[in-house]
């Protein structure tokens, strides 16, 4: 990979590989999608659903964020819906966990969550980004109210175990000090005509221009240490007042620490359009919008419902389920149609008569393992001591990222961290370990970061995905060929079985992959509705 | 294929894991692409399997569930453990995609005399007493995803 960095200019390729690297494999699955199709937001305005037959029912399986969608739009259209959770929740992966919660994974580990009032982790999704209009525009019909997500902190660290002997480096000075060198090392070769036969030479003294300009370069083109060079980096002293003014502009780091440290990967991490600002995150929690359909579907949902059996015919849909906290007893529930938003994993073991493509499809999926542990410190000690305020950094180390809250910001007492958020194989290992393991573990490793946490740890919450009681996985990890081979079969509309969930979309992994996917599932589920009751 | 299919995956893969293996070398509880290489049957199951599993072979119960791998008459059959572990089943993810092919779903690869090793320790614990051991020559023989069939 060497050989390809240092012969071609920075390819699709490269920068996806940074991304795999730094952000984690849903931004890398999201980049490759995006650099190749646009994956924005079909999402086009409110659903409008016309005609509906007069009596026409509806089951949704699931209320997460695609059923729910579905339960709002289907009710206000007409239907009578009625929703079955498996538990005793709205929001599914939509969800904070907050003082006093508990949590119980599979295995048996509960968890009891010790955070203050009003702090609280996301052990799903935690930003939303501004073309996401789907979710977005339920939170706002919702009135769940919305406040800046920082992807990207210049006050945030770049962190690798073993460059920079393992000290932190700002994202700011990682930042400026590459495209500086880089700056300096093109604006070298273009003047020593080395781009002659790719640049005119008219087009040479604009590039030029703009490679003083966008590295920062002396008039001899050279990347040093100067007062506009730190106006990128940050100054050793910072310009002031008084006669202790005078700024003490900061020295650059060399370019073969940040090549040997390989830092310059995580520096596109907010350049993907996944991650571009503006982003955001509901007041108090992402669970606020789950939270939010599930008190506007209060008397639709049906928690504590666990699926055990779906069966259609030509008349209608019929649901067995088991109260789960009385296993053994069956209830049925039946409609007209059936929206089933179960993730796939759990689905899989669900008797169900649907056909074979679909079933080959739905069982077709790997889940993502992936966990999340929030950490409560005894002081804001990120912002107190290292003026960190929101945003995220990003390391080598097994927990793969710390995400520092994006609100209360210089409120005193305690604060709660995004201590680590890790996929594959280290997810894998952390899943393996019990709750207090992969907190001890994760704090081991952030005092690396912030040598803090060994004095001020106050305690934590871990998720595992893996062994989430409700969805058996994080998400539905598609491969390019598993795509092309079960997608369509997983979307299509099996007799009065429709399938909706980020499962079902493009968008994988985020909740407007489950809005877009229920609205798109309804809108044909509807048609299909319409249809059968002009003929009935 | 198309242009942002798996072709591009194979360098991303070998980049994460240096770095991976760089900052984990002090830290036994964590593999990395590397060292997982060199890690045999007993710590597969208990860095990976036992995630869903459960570390008595138990499985689990929820909304779904895990199989119980204590006592499931399934085992007799090492084929059928070792192509279940190859492939994947209903969520897991297949742990015989080709190193090449691991990174786009963020799979892990084991290799035929690692799967080959932790079907036989699966099949003699948890109370489980299977005799006859799976070589990683027979994994190799059956059918492994992400190999694309001949072509004529």
């Amino acid at each position: 990979m060497g050989n390809e960095s240092a012969s071609s200019p920075l390819s699709r390729r490269e920068l996806l590989r940074m991304i795999g690297v730094t952000a984690g494999s849903a931004a890398l699955y999201q980049a490759m999608d995006s650099l190749g199709v646009a994956a924005e937001s079909p999402y086009k305005g409110p659903i409008d659903l016309q005609g509906t037959p007069k009596g026409a029912s509806v089951l949704i399986l699931g209320a997460g964020v695609a059923g729910m969608t579905a339960a709002l739009e289907l009710r206000d259209a007409g239907y009578k819906v009625q929703v079955l959770e498996y538990n005793a929740r709205a929001g599914g992966r939509n969800w904070s966990l907050r003082g006093g919660d508990t949590y119980t994974e599979l295995g048996g580990a509960t968890q009891t969550c010790e955070f203050d009032k009003g702090l609280y982790i996301n052990p799903g999704p935690w930003r939303i980004p501004y073309h996401h209009q789907g979710i977005l525009s339920y939170a706002r019909r919702l009135g769940v109210p919305l406040e800046p997500f920082f992807q990207v902190n210049y006050n945030a660290y770049l962190h690798s175990s073993t460059g920079f002997g393992g000290k932190p480096q700002r994202y700011r000075e990682i930042k400026a000090d590459y495209q500086g060198h880089v700056a300096e090392l093109l604006a070298k070769a273009t003047r020593q005509n080395a781009l002659d036969a790719a640049v005119t030479k008219e087009d040479q003294e604009k590039l030029l221009e703009s490679l003083r300009e966008w590295g920062v370069l002396d008039k001899n083109y050279a990347y040093v240490s100067s007062n506009d060079a730190s106006e990128r980096r940050g100054f050793e002293k910072n310009p002031g007042g008084g006669l202790s003014a005078r700024p003490i502009p900061s020295r650059p780091t060399a370019l073969s620490d940040i090549l040997d440290s390989k830092l310059w990967m995580g520096i596109p991490t907010g350049d993907t359009f996944d991650m571009q600002t503006a982003l955001f995150q509901p007041v108090g929690g992402m669970g606020r919008i789950g939270e939010a359909f599930g008190r506007e579907l209060k008397s639709v949902i049906r928690y504590n419902s666990k699926v055990t059996r779906i069966h259609q015919d030509d008349h209608a849909v019929t649901v067995n389920y088991e109260d789960t906290g009385a296993p053994g007893t069956t209830f049925t529930a039946q409609a007209d149609w059936c929206l089933c938003t179960i993730p796939l994993p759990i689905l899989a073991q669900i008797p169900m008569n649907v056909g074979t493509a679909l079933s080959a499809a739905i069982a077709a999926v790997p889940y993502a393992s992936a966990i999340k542990v929030g950490l409560q410190f005894k002081r804001r000690f990120w912002e107190e001591d290292e003026q960190i305020y929101g945003g995220i950094t990003y390391t080598d180390l097994p927990i793969t990222n710390i995400g520092y809250p994006n609100t209360g910001f210089f409120s005193s007492g305690k604060g709660v961290l995004l201590g680590a958020y890790i996929w594959g194989l280290n997810a894998m290992e952390f899943t393996s370990m019990t709750p207090a393991e992969r907190v001890a573990k994760v704090v081991e490793y952030g005092s690396r970061i912030h040598p803090q946490y060994t004095k001020e740890f106050d305690n934590g919450i871990a998720v595992a995905w893996h062994r989430s009681p409700f969805t058996m996985g994080c998400y539905g990890m598609w491969s390019t060929a598993t795509r092309a081979k079960h997608y369509d079969d997983l979307c299509k509309i099996d007799g009065r079985i429709a399938l909706a969930g980020e499962h079902a979309s493009f968008i994988g992994g985020w909740q407007e992959g489950a809005v877009t996917s229920s609205l798109d599932a309804i809108g044909r589920l509807h048609q299909l509705a319409v249809a059968k009751g002009e003929t009935a | 294929m198309n242009r942002h299919g798996v072709a591009l995956l194979p360098s991303i893969v070998a980049l994460s894991f240096g770095l991976a293996a760089a900052a984990v070398a002090d830290d036994s509880a964590f593999t990395s692409g590397t060292s997982l290489a060199k890690v045999g049957g007993p710590e597969i199951y208990s860095r990976i399997c036992q995630g869903c599993h459960m570390p008595d072979g138990g499985g689990a119960v929820g909304a779904g569930h895990y199989p119980k791998l204590a006592g499931d008459k399934a085992l007799v059959s090492w084929q059928y453990v070792a192509l279940t572990v190859l492939n994947g089943k209903n969520g897991m993810p297949p742990f015989g995609l080709p190193e090449d092919q691991v990174m786009e779903t963020r799979a892990v690869h084991l290799s035929d005399a690692q799967i080959a090793d932790v079907v036989n320790y699966v099949r003699s614990h948890f109370g489980n007493r299977y005799k006859d051991k799976a070589s990683a020559e027979q994994v190799a023989a059956l059918p492994h995803p992400g190999t694309a069939p001949a072509t004529p």
